[in-house]
């Protein structure tokens, strides 16, 4: 792979990762956070093939199809069943696939994500600098797409926008791990993996049996627990 | 491996595989089985420091066993000392603690956590490097709280007790860690040796002496930072309280003089301690000085046995740190052998007050074990019934209060020698600090004879003042057997105080280089001769003249008294038979001293009158109720305490539950640091 096709597909596999999590942002349909997120899954995993294919490695391109496969056919199918549920409730079905109330509008919120952006940039500038390659620039859009996912985590109030917010965390982190270093070892991946796969389930379990019991997933109702 | 290497490891080993046997056995044979194995642990140990401080050094690097640091031990004539002090009261709680335990104390968890305890405090003066030391510290600190709180589950005060020890001695940690690391950091090296090399500005010397000063002080129970001991030591089991009170506090002391006489004088390059500024030692003196003055005046009006005790060892080891303090003083002004006498009567006031403090301890636990309580305003009329106990208590008592023939006498004598014969020496500050001091020892001398006057003749004499007393039983033989050997300790460091003195004046000659500073013929003779000032005393001599006084007073009364004693009935006033509530009670004992020193201890009293329905005139009842609280514990620690709570009680508003808000203070957290460090160039 020449020099300018192997920094133009890492371009657009990385373009791709940050559009995908911006957006997650904008829309407020949970089904569609969910689409969007198995889409970050495929650019993650298109990136770190890039990657692998760039060094030859059939190593690195087999994390790839394990990484694509966890993040954007597992989790998002474990995250498509905890929302067709069945729900006690009828009345309030419509309402509950959505994320009707963010604390911090849709607007506000995508202006926020390009302040993420910018502060993102200007902060990984002395890490670009140590070997200002293609993958290393890359470094700020891992960097801002872990920003917006913290700010999902605080914005939002389903518990499924929770989950995808903290996976965007994970991805970006994973992102980060590939683009800074020749490739993660199999066995820290795997486990890295293997800790988020039960991070979901544990969060799924939580997310069913809070609207068995409130008839909603709103993270905001669960005051009761402090000091 | 030489003589005394081989036998710290045995002690250690010894510690270790019996608090893991005690946790497999059953709790039949546990307490003996801990008892025993604590025992031969603190024997070893003692053999181990008797050995260093014969002279023979050992010194182990294990570089294994923590990661990163590894284990630094060195065994030298100071730190013997303390190893060996340590061992001689393990020895005692140990064989104590057989009998002690049937008291409901044979649980897993606190068999298994003494011999640790002893284990740590065997560590603790053999740690060569900072990481080591502040390991055994923390180990030292975790398992005597745990020993502390033995009992929270029958009294609800343990538990305060404990949270105090905790905090307190944690926060002491706190203050050594701070500068033991900044004075690693300024050495660029954490082995004592790199210490004693290390080049530090007067500045940072100064804030590492004041930093551990005030954690190894707070161990030591030095006001104003004593304020966890009179609540800890009472709770705690009484061979738990002998071992904190007899030598976990020594640890203190220890701390001070290690680093204030032996690493930092080290690293400014002078000689013995000269390098060091006179007014740390001043400061040290002084605390001493509250620390006697304070401890002693709440321990004579306290009612309770082991709070009394608590108190006594306060004052006890700021006489300890008034010796300290003039040693460091006299060697900045060039007195080494002056500086070394009060260094010597220091430490073997050390030594003194751990073999007395052990048996009163145990004496009172021993009371509490009979009665169930500590009271002594209800205790009395003990001698007939619990014999051995109070012979036992009255020679720890006559040991405590600085008398001849007792042990406390001959380290408080040299101590005085010391201060007296400052002034020519020591300057402007001198002439004012040492008068002052000789009368502060005086003075907590004075009152400590009051003190244990009143507890052992409240407590053991006349007749019993509640039922509790008179129920009580003798304790077992185990128990009158750990009481009896630290007793033996007292009585030959009473008359023999020559034989550990060659061990002494070594251990001060790691410290203060120059010639023995009790010296001569004392090695083979009874006579304790000083150098370098005009002073003798024969311990021995003194006893024995004693002892044939008091014969010749008695045989002389029983020869002339030709009369014999006739009983009759005491007048009552007509008020009826007396009954034995009518006696002097601890707190009518303390009375008038309470009332001269009241500027200082500011006794609280409470009268509560209930008048008859039908007239008020008609007193249907009276409530007395007095007490004397620890003043400077209110006064500062109150506030302290207080607007810690309102920090609290106003912080509970950032915590309403929402998640969103807890995640939103981490994503603020981030991106302002993120920013921060975007914005510093």
């Amino acid at each position: 792979m020449s020099d300018s096709l192997y920094a133009q597909w890492l371009a657009l596999a990385c373009g791709a990762f940050l559009l995908a999590g911006v957006l997650v942002l904008w829309r407020r349909d949970l089904a569609a956070i969910v689409r969007l997120f198995a889409l970050q899954g495929v650019a993650l995993g298109a990136m770190v093939v890039v990657l692998g294919l760039r060094q030859g490695s059939v190593h690195l391109v087999a994390v790839a199809v394990g990484v694509g496969a966890l993040r954007a056919g597992l989790l998002p199918y474990l995250m498509r069943r905890a929302l067709d549920t069945p729900r006690p409730g009828g009345e309030t079905a419509a309402d509950e696939a959505r994320e009707t109330r963010p604390l911090v509008n849709v607007a506000t919120s995508l202006l926020a994500a390009a302040v993420l952006a910018l502060v993102a940039y200007a902060v990984s500038q002395p890490i670009v600098r140590l070997s200002p390659d293609p993958a290393t620039r890359a470094v700020p859009v891992a960097l801002t797409v872990l920003l917006v996912g913290f700010f999902v985590l605080v914005t939002r109030r389903r518990a499924l926008s929770q989950v995808v917010g903290f996976l965007l965390i994970d991805n970006a982190i994973t992102a980060t791990a590939f683009l800074t270093t020749s490739g993660v070892p199999l066995v820290v991946e795997l486990g890295v993996s293997l800790d988020v796969l039960l991070a979901v389930l544990v969060l799924q379990v939580l997310t069913t049996r809070m609207r068995a019991a409130f008839g909603g997933t709103d993270l905001d109702e669960l005051r009761e627990l402090h000091d | 491996m030489n003589l005394p290497g081989a036998l710290l490891t045995v002690a250690l080993g010894l510690c270790l595989a019996t608090a893991l046997l005690a946790l497999a056995v059953p709790a039949r044979i546990r307490p003996a089985l801990s008892g025993v194995g604590t025992a031969a642990a603190g024997a070893a140990g003692a053999a181990a420091g008797g050995a260093a401080m014969a002279g023979q050094t050992w010194s182990a690097w294990l570089p294994d066993l923590l990661p990163l640091a590894g284990v630094r031990l060195t065994l030298d004539p100071l730190g013997g000392l303390f190893i060996a002090v340590t061992g001689g009261v393990a020895v005692c709680a140990g064989v104590y603690g057989i009998g002690y335990a049937r008291h409901g104390l044979s649980g897993r968890i606190v068999q298994a956590t003494l011999p640790l305890f002893v284990a740590s405090m065997l560590l603790v003066p053999a740690a060569a490097a900072v990481s080591t030391l502040l390991v055994a510290w923390e180990l030292m600190a975790i398992t005597s709280l745990l020993l502390v709180l033995a009992e929270h589950g029958r009294r609800p005060a343990v538990g305060g007790a404990g949270l105090w020890y905790a905090v307190m001695t944690h926060l002491g940690l706190i203050a050594i860690l701070g500068g033991l690391a900044g004075f690693a950091a300024g050495a660029h090296g954490e082995a004592f040796e790199q210490l004693r090399s290390a080049r530090l500005s007067p500045l940072a010397r100064d804030a590492v002496f004041l930093a551990t000063f005030a954690g190894f002080a707070s161990k030591a129970g030095i006001v104003p930072l004593h304020a966890w001991l009179p609540r800890a030591h009472p709770e705690a089991p009484s061979h738990v309280s002998a071992l904190m009170s007899a030598a976990m506090v020594n640890m203190g002391v220890y701390g001070i003089a290690r680093v204030g006489l032996d690493l930092l004088p080290g690293s400014t390059g002078g000689a013995s301690g000269g390098g060091t500024p006179a007014w740390w030692w001043l400061l040290v003196l002084a605390a001493g000085g509250a620390s006697a003055m304070y401890g002693i005046l709440q321990a004579a009006v306290s009612s309770d046995l082991k709070r009394l005790l608590g108190y006594s060892t306060t004052e006890n080891m700021g006489l300890v740190l008034m010796g300290l303090g003039a040693a460091g003083f006299f060697a900045t002004r060039g007195a080494p052998q002056l500086a070394a006498l009060a260094l010597v009567a220091a430490l073997l006031h050390v030594v003194n007050h751990a073999a007395f403090k052990t048996l009163l301890f145990q004496a009172a636990g021993s009371v509490l074990h009979a009665t169930g309580t500590r009271n002594l305003d209800v205790l009395g009329g003990l001698r007939a019934r619990m014999p051995y106990t109070t012979a036992l208590f009255a020679v720890g008592a006559l040991a405590a209060s600085a008398l001849p023939p007792g042990n406390g006498f001959v380290s408080e004598w040299l101590l005085l020698q010391s201060l007296v014969h400052a002034i020519p020496a020591s300057g402007v500050a001198g002439a004012v600090a040492m008068p002052l001091a000789v009368g502060v020892v005086a003075m907590s001398a004075g009152l400590a004879v009051a003190t244990f006057v009143k507890a052992f003749g409240v407590g053991f004499l006349a007749r019993p003042r509640g039922p509790e007393a008179e129920r009580a039983v003798e304790s077992p033989p185990s128990m009158l057997g750990g009481m009896g050997l630290a007793a033996l300790c007292c009585a030959v460091l009473a008359v023999g105080p020559t034989v550990i003195v060659p061990g002494l004046a070594r251990a001060v000659g790691t410290l203060l280089p120059g010639p023995a500073p009790v010296t001569g013929p004392a090695m083979r003779t009874v006579t304790l001769h000083l150098s370098g000032i005009a002073g003798t005393m024969s311990p021995l001599l003194i006893a024995v003249a004693l002892a044939a006084a008091i014969a010749l007073a008695a045989g002389a009364v029983r020869m002339f008294s030709a009369r014999r004693r006739r009983a009759a009935r005491l007048w009552d006033c007509g008020a009826g038979p007396m009954s034995p509530r009518m006696q002097y009670t601890a707190t009518s004992f303390a009375e008038p001293l309470q009332r001269v020193f009241d500027d200082v201890l500011r006794p609280e009293m409470d009268i509560d009158v209930t008048p008859k329905k039908e007239s008020a005139y008609l007193v249907e009842r009276i409530r007395f109720h007095a007490m004397v609280p620890d003043r400077i514990e209110r006064r500062l620690y109150g506030p302290l305490l207080a607007a810690a709570e309102a920090l609290g009680r106003r912080a509970r508003a950032l915590a309403n539950g929402s998640v969103h808000r807890y995640l939103a203070y981490g994503f603020w957290t981030l991106t302002g640091l993120l920013i921060l460090l975007a914005v510093i160039p």
